[in-house]
């Protein structure tokens, strides 16, 4: 898909605030031309490491390389690095053809090239007409692209996006979300984006890092984050998920590698599950998620092949469209489980009180060590 | 509809009752202090004390008679100097308080530059004297290092009122100036270099254009009380400072002619005014959108 020229490295970076570890020990690389995003809780140190990327802050310890050059002694106006500011930083005192000739009159170049480049990055972002507006007399969305022109009129080899889509209201958001992927495409520019917003990121990216109190928890493809978490909090932060946690009774070798286990749940249920990791010991403890969707619902009992089958009563039903879900009380347990509405006739006149069974096979079950939760957490 | 229009219009005449009981006291204050007395002067400025009835000789006076109109001239140009030094030492200083230092030092900073002024303008002065007089602290200093070899007298020259009145206007350019550049977002500077800028032309084409208001709102106060002092110029400047407002007091105190000084006060507002506009237009600034 992607050519395979590394753009940035980084390599076991460290940042510290006095005794705060803000980004614990980061190395990750981003090939040319995709589009990265970093997603994380609010506070875990993403706009750190992105001020590290762009040069405001310097790592305590580690390295950060650009098409295989070490950038640590550049500063950021000499780094081939732009930033689209959180909240945007167009500069309000010049029209919108200052601000995006701003950084071509740095670089020194002559004034009709100037008119020529910015006419047409503005014609790229769809506002031809625009450049002589004021900032403030643009809307939100227009806002954004103008702030991405800025930066994209200067050919930067790395575009650093920090939570851009932040202020916008919901509709403008995913309007903008495609229209940010489409730019990013079109300009063939390698993209880091900010975000806690894990739909962003998963519609957006190319490769995702999910980031935990400092630490990346996994890299991968948004599909390989949704499908394969390799940590409980992963599981838990990118999608909903049902949770729970209990004790490992017996664990069987599959022909297929995976082991799956036998789990009793703290609230009585026992589950089939499986696990990423084959050493989990009997009798430790494990939390297991399975998703909402991943969820088989049906009025009568099934005498199917899927592992685990659970006799509910439904709760509630949260309409939401195509995305309306069932929570459902199991009767067994009295536990709360989530599961995705079918979209077909039968289940039109579900209500509050009926009866149904949910299950799910053992190989949607995912279940993660609760040690490494615990380690997770404690650091 | 009639009834709810007639209520709206009723409170609309309430909320309108309401703003001019709120700016009565300014009203009053203008009126009282600002437009009676100049009122005032201006009749007393055209009347003729001989035979009555109106004349503009008091006005022709100030430009037929050369010490006069020199003495405004001087008057301006050593105000439009201490503005602009004013403003050259108070930027770096309010850039610094505004956005290199951050919580409790920012604080008590700015504290220390209101500090001075909590003594009285006159006291601050002798302040000034006791320093710079030929048997004061800095004479006296240099005479001990054996950089002197009598008394310095360092009062009662130019450079001396220039530095008067540069102090005693600090705080009238650092206060605005703080707050337009407090309310510039850090983000704008990062921007800045993150497209390339460097120093220089961030501060030309970000910071100061965004601190305008601020400067010029600045530079208005302390080039009027600059222009308007009496106390500073007279006491560190000495007979010789020649300064307007010391005409004036000549005028009203010591020669009794209460005609002319009235002219040379109705003189200084006007010229002042005309000065201060033909500086927004050379710098292309609006006063509205100064105060605004
Ligand atoms: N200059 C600083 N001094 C001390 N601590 C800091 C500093 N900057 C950030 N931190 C701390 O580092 C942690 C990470 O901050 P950061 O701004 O990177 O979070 P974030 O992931 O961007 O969060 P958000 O999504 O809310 O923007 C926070 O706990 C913050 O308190
Ligand atoms: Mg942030």
């Amino acid at each position: 898909m992607q050519t395979d020229a590394i753009d940035l490295a980084c390599e076991n970076i460290c940042k510290h605030f006095s005794e705060f570890t803000a980004v614990d020990n980061v190395s990750f690389t981003i090939p040319q031309g995709s589009f990265f995003s970093i997603l994380g809780p609010s506070g875990c140190g993403k706009t750190t490491l992105l001020r590290m990327l762009a040069g405001f802050e310097s790592p305590t310890s580690g390295d950060i390389l650009i098409k295989n050059k070490s950038v640590l002694d550049v500063p950021p106006n000499k780094r081939p690095i732009n930033m689209v500011f959180q909240h945007l930083a167009l500069f309000p005192t010049m029209n919108i053809e200052q601000n995006i000739g701003y950084g071509l009159r740095r670089q020194g170049v002559a004034k009709a090239e100037i008119a020529e480049r910015v006419a047409a990055v503005l014609k790229r972002v769809g506002l031809p007409d625009s450049g002589k507006k004021r900032v403030d007399q643009l809307s939100g969305g227009q806002r954004q692209r103008i702030a991405l022109a800025r930066c994209l009129v200067l050919n930067p080899t790395l575009l650093l996006l920090d939570e851009p889509l932040g202020a916008l209201d919901l509709k403008l958001r995913e309007q903008m979300k495609i229209e940010l992927k489409q730019l990013q495409k079109e300009f063939g520019t390698t993209f880091v984006y900010i975000t806690h917003d894990q739909s962003e990121a998963l519609v957006m990216s190319d490769q995702i890092a999910v980031m935990n109190q400092g630490k990346f928890e996994q890299v991968g493809t948004p599909h390989e984050l949704y499908y394969q978490p390799k940590t409980a909090f992963v599981a838990s932060f990118v999608g909903d998920t049902n949770r729970w946690s209990g004790v490992v009774k017996s664990s069987v070798n599959q022909e297929d590698h995976q082991t799956q286990y036998q789990v009793t749940t703290n609230d009585g249920l026992t589950l089939d599950c499986v696990s990423q990791s084959s050493d989990i010991p009997v009798s430790s403890n494990v939390d297991v998620f399975v998703r909402p969707e991943a969820i088989t619902v049906s009025l009568s009992a099934m005498d199917n092949c899927l592992e685990n089958q659970l006799e509910c009563q439904v709760e509630n039903i949260l309409f939401d469209g195509a995305k309306s879900q069932i929570i459902a009380i199991d009767k067994q347990s009295g536990g709360c489980i989530t599961a995705a509405m079918p979209q077909t006739a039968d289940f039109m006149g579900l209500k509050a009180g009926d009866a149904v069974y949910l299950s799910f096979s053992a190989k949607q079950a995912l279940s993660f060590s609760e040690k490494q939760g615990e380690m997770n957490a404690s650091l | 509809m009639l009834v709810s229009s007639s209520t709206a219009s009723g409170s609309r005449s309430r909320i309108k009752l309401g703003m001019w009981l709120l700016l009565a006291p300014l009203c009053l204050w203008l009126l009282l202090l600002i437009i009676l007395p100049h009122i005032e002067l201006l009749s007393f400025s055209l009347s003729d004390p001989d035979e009555g009835g109106l004349t503009l000789s008091f006005y022709g006076e100030f430009f037929n008679e050369p010490l006069y109109w020199r003495t405004f001239l001087r008057t301006a140009i050593m105000s439009i100097l201490a503005t602009a030094l004013t403003l050259v030492i108070a930027f770096p200083v309010a850039f610094f308080i505004a956005k290199m230092i951050k919580g409790r030092s920012k604080g008590i900073l700015f504290a220390m530059c209101l500090i001075p002024f909590w003594v009285s303008e006159l006291v601050r002065t002798f302040g000034w004297m006791i320093l710079l007089r030929e048997s004061g602290v800095i004479s006296s200093g240099l005479q001990w290092l054996g950089l002197a070899d009598s008394g310095v007298e360092l009062l009662y020259t130019d450079a001396t009122i220039m530095l008067g009145l540069v102090y005693s206007a600090m705080l009238f350019m650092v206060v605005p100036l703080v707050s337009t550049l407090d309310s510039l977002d850090d983000s704008y500077i990062e921007a800045g270099y993150d497209l390339g800028g460097n120093n220089w032309n961030i501060m030309r084409e970000i910071i100061i254009p965004h601190a305008t208001p601020g400067i010029v709102s600045g530079c208005i106060i302390v080039f009027m009380l600059s222009l308007g002092n009496y106390l500073t110029p007279v006491l560190l400047g000495g007979k010789d400072s020649l300064w307007f407002t010391e005409q004036i007091y000549t005028q009203f105190i010591t020669r009794f002619n209460w005609e002319q000084g009235s002219a040379f006060g109705i003189l200084l507002l006007l010229l002042s005014s005309l000065i201060v506009w033909l500086g927004l237009k050379v710098t292309g600034q609006s006063f509205t959108k100064t105060m605004g």
